[in-house]
């Protein structure tokens, strides 16, 4: 009984908070929003049994993945805090797309979804997943690892000036490129 | 719904956040005298004796303070971040043992006899099998109640506290997540009660000599404790890692704009977590309830004294949090960041490999 009630409640406040992400005009509210959304998935995760990739949930997606958006949208959203409006095409874009991939989400859901419990218990421990994820998927699993690798390596080259290693510009420099634009 | 296992689970709930509740007032007092102590000062002695009750007159202050709301500020999220800042504080404790587990049979209250089938009270409000994991999760949630505070303050230097400390938090939470991995292997599992009953035997030096087999006495720990313990000063924003209000730089931080009880609820929330954390440090390093020299019978006096000895290791450890506040200075801020990204991270990685040579070994 107590399942449900934390089920409902839950899936309620997941859809909730996905509709503000999508209709807010506020970007930090609509991360924190998805924080909150995201929250209720790893309580799904819990309610499925498998308490193990719920924690993994909200470390990763809510507690670091997450924060870094905050961070980013906070930093660079100094000056105003609401979005300038939009072009028309460009919101109708945006809702008509979220609005097609929920209709083809509930579309699919309904029609091929599994909507009983499994009759054989479903485990998925640390050791099972770590078993899995090193012994079966192996390649994957490093191949994943090498092309993470590969996106910090050139995030790194990127924002490195030309010929001038990484992008560490000295106080002093700073302040005088300040101090250009001063009145 | 009356089973044992509920009435018990909600007795075990009030417990801790009655625990929990009271933590703040004892800890400013402390704080207040030890300060004081450190400084070479008298500190609040007019309320009461000691003034033991001076917290209990800044509560009232608090609660008696006008509750300003900036006008700039958006109102929603400046009123929910002092909620979101206080909820992981008071949760983690739901993970961690504060006692051994002993029998309830044929208990008498009133003339009732309750537990005619014998029942094991386990003093811990939830044993999950991936306990650690949840204080992590919880743990990195955090944050969030800095970085919203900061963001709907609508003020400058609100602003920089809470970048800073997201910027911090990700940080150490690496570096602590793997220092406590040390810990982990050698139990060998997630759950916070197997790692303090791998740590209730002994380590026999020569043949003669017993050591407690604590984490903290065995050498392969040693770096991930120091780190673990850094990491945690970090993760509690506390000096010298208090980046977040650094009062010096920041006016106060990410609650320069609050007052009355919501900011009296950021101030409940760092001694919980401070709180939370030094129950961590004493769970995964210094062998939880864990009585040295003395096999604990499965009595309730038993139990109550290795309640007693896990609150003398926590009140310990927040008597350091307490002395290294008034001691070390502050950092400067990439110093910080240096330290955290190149110092500790890699002292936690190469903890990792050398627990696992260890217990390679077969040495622990």
């Amino acid at each position: 009984m107590i399942e449900y009630a934390v089920f409902f409640f839950f899936a309620a406040v997941a859809v909730v908070f996905a509709t503000v992400v999508v209709i807010h005009r506020n970007p930090v509210v609509g991360a924190l929003s998805l924080v909150a959304s995201f929250f209720s998935l790893a309580v799904m995760y819990v309610l499925l049994e498998a308490p193990f990739l719920a924690a993994l949930q909200v470390i990763v997606y809510a507690g670091a993945i997450m924060v870094l958006f905050l961070f980013v949208i906070m930093l660079l959203n100094l000056q105003h805090q609401h979005e300038p409006a939009t072009r028309p095409i460009q919101q109708f874009l945006g809702y008509t797309s979220a609005a097609a991939f929920g209709v083809g989400l509930i579309y699919y859901l309904t029609k091929y979804a599994v909507l009983q419990s499994p009759t054989t218990p479903f485990v998925a421990g640390a050791r099972e997943i770590g078993v899995a994820l090193f012994e079966s998927y192996i390649f994957p699993f490093e191949a994943v690892s090498i092309l993470l690798l590969a996106a910090i390596v050139g995030a790194l080259l990127l924002s490195a000036r030309a010929g001038k290693g990484p992008a560490q510009a000295s106080v002093t420099a700073q302040v005088d490129a300040r101090a250009e634009h001063l009145p | 719904m009356l089973t044992a296992d509920n009435v018990l689970g909600v007795v075990k709930i009030l417990i801790i956040v009655g625990a929990l509740l009271n933590v703040t007032p004892i800890m400013v007092w402390v704080e207040r005298r030890g300060s004081a102590l450190i400084q070479d000062r008298v500190g609040p002695n007019r309320v009461g004796p000691f003034g033991l009750l001076q917290s209990f007159a800044d509560a009232l202050k608090f609660i008696l303070k006008e509750d300003v709301v900036p006008a700039q500020a958006n109102k929603w999220l400046y009123t929910l971040a002092p909620m979101f800042g206080l909820l992981p504080a008071l949760t983690t404790m739901a993970v961690i043992p504060w006692g051994r587990a002993f029998p309830l049979h044929n208990v008498r209250v009133a003339g009732h006899t309750f537990f005619e089938q014998p029942y094991l009270f386990d003093p811990i409000v939830t044993d999950a099998n991936v306990g650690i994991l949840v204080i992590f999760a919880l743990a990195s949630l955090g944050v969030y109640g800095l970085a919203t505070a900061g963001w709907a303050s609508a003020n400058k230097y609100s602003l920089f506290g809470g970048i800073r400390a997201s910027a911090q938090m990700i940080s150490y939470e690496l570096s602590l997540t793997l220092a406590a991995v040390a810990a982990l292997m050698v139990a060998g599992s997630l759950r916070l009660t197997d790692v303090v009953h791998a740590q209730t035997g002994y380590f026999v030096l020569f043949g003669a000599v017993k050591i407690p087999a604590w984490n903290c006495f065995s050498p392969a720990m040693w770096l991930s404790m120091i780190v673990f313990i850094v990491a945690a000063f970090a993760e509690t924003n506390r000096l010298p890692f208090d980046f977040a209000e650094a009062e010096a730089e920041l006016v106060a931080g990410y609650h320069t704009e609050y007052s009355s009880m919501k900011f009296a609820l950021f101030f409940m929330a760092e001694y919980m977590a401070m709180a939370a954390m030094s129950a961590l440090i004493a769970t995964l390093f210094f062998g939880g309830w864990d009585i040295p020299y003395w096999n604990e019978p499965a009595t309730w006096w038993a139990s109550l004294l290795t309640m007693g000895m896990f609150l003398m290791k926590v009140i310990a450890m927040l008597l350091v949090f307490v002395w290294v506040r008034w001691t070390i200075p502050r950092l400067k801020y990439d110093i910080l960041m240096k330290i955290g990204w190149k110092v500790f991270l890699p002292m936690a990685i190469l903890n990792i490999i050398l627990v696992a040579w260890f217990i390679a070994r077969r040495w622990i």
